[in-house]
């Protein structure tokens, strides 16, 4: 029997009960990450990218829940631990880093001590070993003096060495999966580029993997092993970054892909996807995508397509693929 | 640190000179004439001018201001008009019971508060909830002596159950707590209702932060998640509030002071009030004034104590 993966979604469906009924955020996502690769979840906004990240640690906020599906870590399935079961996966074998590190640490407590909580938490340890352990943390996120910032409170830090502190936090515990919702969009440029390469050094270094979320295509080139491509709520289009990149299927990972400027083929025309994501309570019959899809037939309107094959380990979820056909 | 509790300090001088005019010119306006009630019934016009020359009220009044300014600033707090006893000797006798009385009324009174607000806005919309917000506008809407008559009238008097006139000793002694049991139960009572609702909105407005996420996903227990992270900094502005609030609890205190007869300086007042005593009345006010003015000292420095943004600044 072949091992288990890291992590594997199998048909994911998370909702949220609202005036509308219940509409779905996640509706039958599967995915699957392996021990030290990194997926990137891309997709605009809304389009239930963070929710699944939440999902993953059952934290979706209320009237949200998960409706139907499994999530293994290492063949284990989430969706049916305790709640207490659950506290000791959370930041132990699944730490998360979120967009805002300006408010996701909390300003009354040392960042010291906020990493120090994280490891009591998980670990019998006595509070001095952990000081010890939050204080080696903070090292290895590379934050000069890091005893001295261990006593800091979260307000005389940049917004850069907030993440590093939160990515400290996460780690603290060595965790096999990090997910990172967005760690880098409320960050300059440069600090971007550093939040990134210190990533990919703490995922060398410790061989976890890494489930990134972004919207940003330029952190997905430089970060992703596989991308996973979500449009309302849906997979539309997975495989390795390589495939995804040189040869994406998907008119909605096409659209995507083509809005990023490129400097080697100037004359292209940069292609716009008009229109945004529907609302889950205004979701279109048929493929999700049709109504703002150029290539959209009749069929596209009724039938819901399913992930089909094109190359090893991409699939890509639409009736007109591959558009090549077309063109011709 | 420091420099925020001298500033703060600094800042109560205007307020306490404030305090000292109105509480002069207040009781100028009343149209009893202290001479008067002194002189007694029976006294002639003479006697009376006497009387008024005496107590230097035949002066102009900016000149009585600035008199009483300097008495004051030597700690002469004058004499009383009706019995002769020295102003800061009644004050003195006065103060101790009325800060008992906040102790025993605030002791219960907020972390029971603290206690109802946090666990209704973690059960946001349950039963519970609804009642300790129901609770809340009850207790809200209850006037002090409401409350007090109704404690009088069925623990005090109908079930015979605990004492409800005045200070029978010290608090280490049975007697001593069985007497303020019910005036601390009244005053304190008008004051969980509005502190459960504090917490409650702060606690919920914490509740949805994002550090709040982030405590949850480290795999902390909800207790801690909702101790250290949600009410600890709810805190902040709760105190706040609370602080503000014991100064309505000062104007509850002269009321609960009257209706069970405890000899603090909130039923002297209203005594030298009614009986036109004059510096009497001047001494209470200033006394409560002074009282509001520490515990919105005290706030401050706890703002700066809990949250560490404020401390630095």
């Amino acid at each position: 029997m072949p091992e288990a993966p890291l992590l594997e979604i199998d048909n994911l469906r998370t909702v949220f009960r609202t005036g509308h009924g219940e509409l779905p955020a996640v509706d039958g996502v599967s995915l699957v990450i392996d021990t030290g690769r990194t997926l990137c979840i891309v997709g605009e906004s809304g389009c239930g990218k963070s929710v699944l990240a939440l999902s993953i640690l059952r934290l979706v906020p209320r009237p949200g829940r998960i409706a139907g599906g499994a999530i293994r870590l290492a063949g284990r399935d989430l969706t049916a631990l305790s709640e207490a079961e659950m506290r000791g996966v959370r930041g132990a074998e699944i730490a998360m880093i979120f967009q805002e590190p300006m408010t996701s640490l909390n300003p009354v407590h040392t960042v010291g001590f906020q990493i120090e909580e994280a490891v009591l938490a998980h670990r019998a340890v006595s509070r001095r070993e952990a000081r010890e352990i939050a204080i080696e943390s903070l090292a290895r996120v590379r934050i000069p003096d890091p005893k001295r910032r261990a006593e800091e409170y979260p307000h005389r830090l940049s917004g850069g060495m907030r993440q590093r502190v939160m990515i400290a936090m996460a780690l603290a515990c060595r965790p096999k999966l990090l997910i990172a919702d967005e760690p880098t969009t409320a960050l300059d440029v440069t600090i971007q580029a550093q939040i990134l390469d210190l990533l990919r050094e703490l995922q060398a270094e410790t061989g976890m993997a890494i489930l990134l979320i972004t919207h940003d295509l330029g952190v997905v080139a430089e970060m992703a092993d596989e991308v996973a491509v979500m449009y309302a709520g849906r997979v539309v289009e997975r495989g390795p970054a390589e495939a995804i990149f040189s040869d994406a299927q998907h008119p909605y990972t096409l659209g995507l892909f083509g809005s990023l400027p490129r400097l080697d083929a100037e004359a292209e025309r940069l292609l716009a996807i008009e229109g945004t994501v529907p609302p889950p309570f205004a979701l279109p019959s048929g493929c999700r995508f049709h109504p703002r899809c150029a290539f959209a037939d009749g069929r596209c309107a009724n039938d819901t397509p399913a992930l089909r094959r094109f190359g090893e380990r991409h699939e890509a979820a639409c009736f007109r693929a591959p558009l090549e056909a077309m063109a011709a | 640190m420091l420099g925020h509790i001298l500033r703060r300090l600094a800042t109560a001088v205007p307020v306490m000179v404030g305090v000292l005019l109105i509480g002069f010119v207040l009781l100028q306006v009343v149209p009893t004439d202290p001479a008067t009630v002194r002189a007694g019934p029976m006294a002639s016009a003479e006697t009376i001018a006497a009387i008024r020359a005496d107590l230097g009220l035949d002066r102009p009044l900016w000149e009585q201001f600035l008199r009483y300014l300097w008495r004051l600033a030597q700690g002469d707090l004058g004499v009383s008009i009706i019995n002769n006893v020295p102003v800061a000797q009644e004050l003195a006798a006065t103060i101790p019971p009325t800060l008992e009385l906040m102790v025993a009324s605030l002791v219960w009174a907020i972390p029971l508060g603290l206690l109802l607000g946090t666990v209704a806005a973690y059960w946001r919309g349950s039963l519970f909830d609804r009642a300790v917000m129901a609770f809340a506008v009850a207790g809200v809407s209850v006037p002090v002596f409401f409350l007090g008559l109704l404690l009088i009238w069925f623990v005090g008097f109908k079930w015979q159950l605990l004492p409800f006139t005045g200070r029978a000793g010290p608090l280490w002694t049975l007697e001593g707590l069985r007497a303020i049991a019910l005036p601390a139960l009244t005053l304190g009572g008008v004051f969980v209702g509005p502190v459960a609702r504090m917490t409650r909105t702060a606690v919920l407005d914490v509740l949805s932060a994002d550090h709040v996420r982030t405590a949850r996903a480290k795999g902390l227990a909800e207790r801690l998640v909702v101790l250290r992270h949600a009410l600890r900094n709810a805190l902040i502005p709760v105190v706040t509030l609370i602080g503000l609030q014991i100064g309505f609890l000062l104007g509850g205190a002269v009321v609960t002071e009257t209706i069970f007869s405890w000899p603090g300086v909130g039923r002297l007042a209203v005594g030298a009030i009614l009986s036109s005593d004059f510096p009497m009345a001047q001494g209470t006010i200033i006394v409560l004034s002074l009282g509001f003015i520490v515990i919105n000292l005290v706030v401050d420095v706890l703002y700066a104590v809990l949250d560490p943004r404020v401390r630095a600044a």
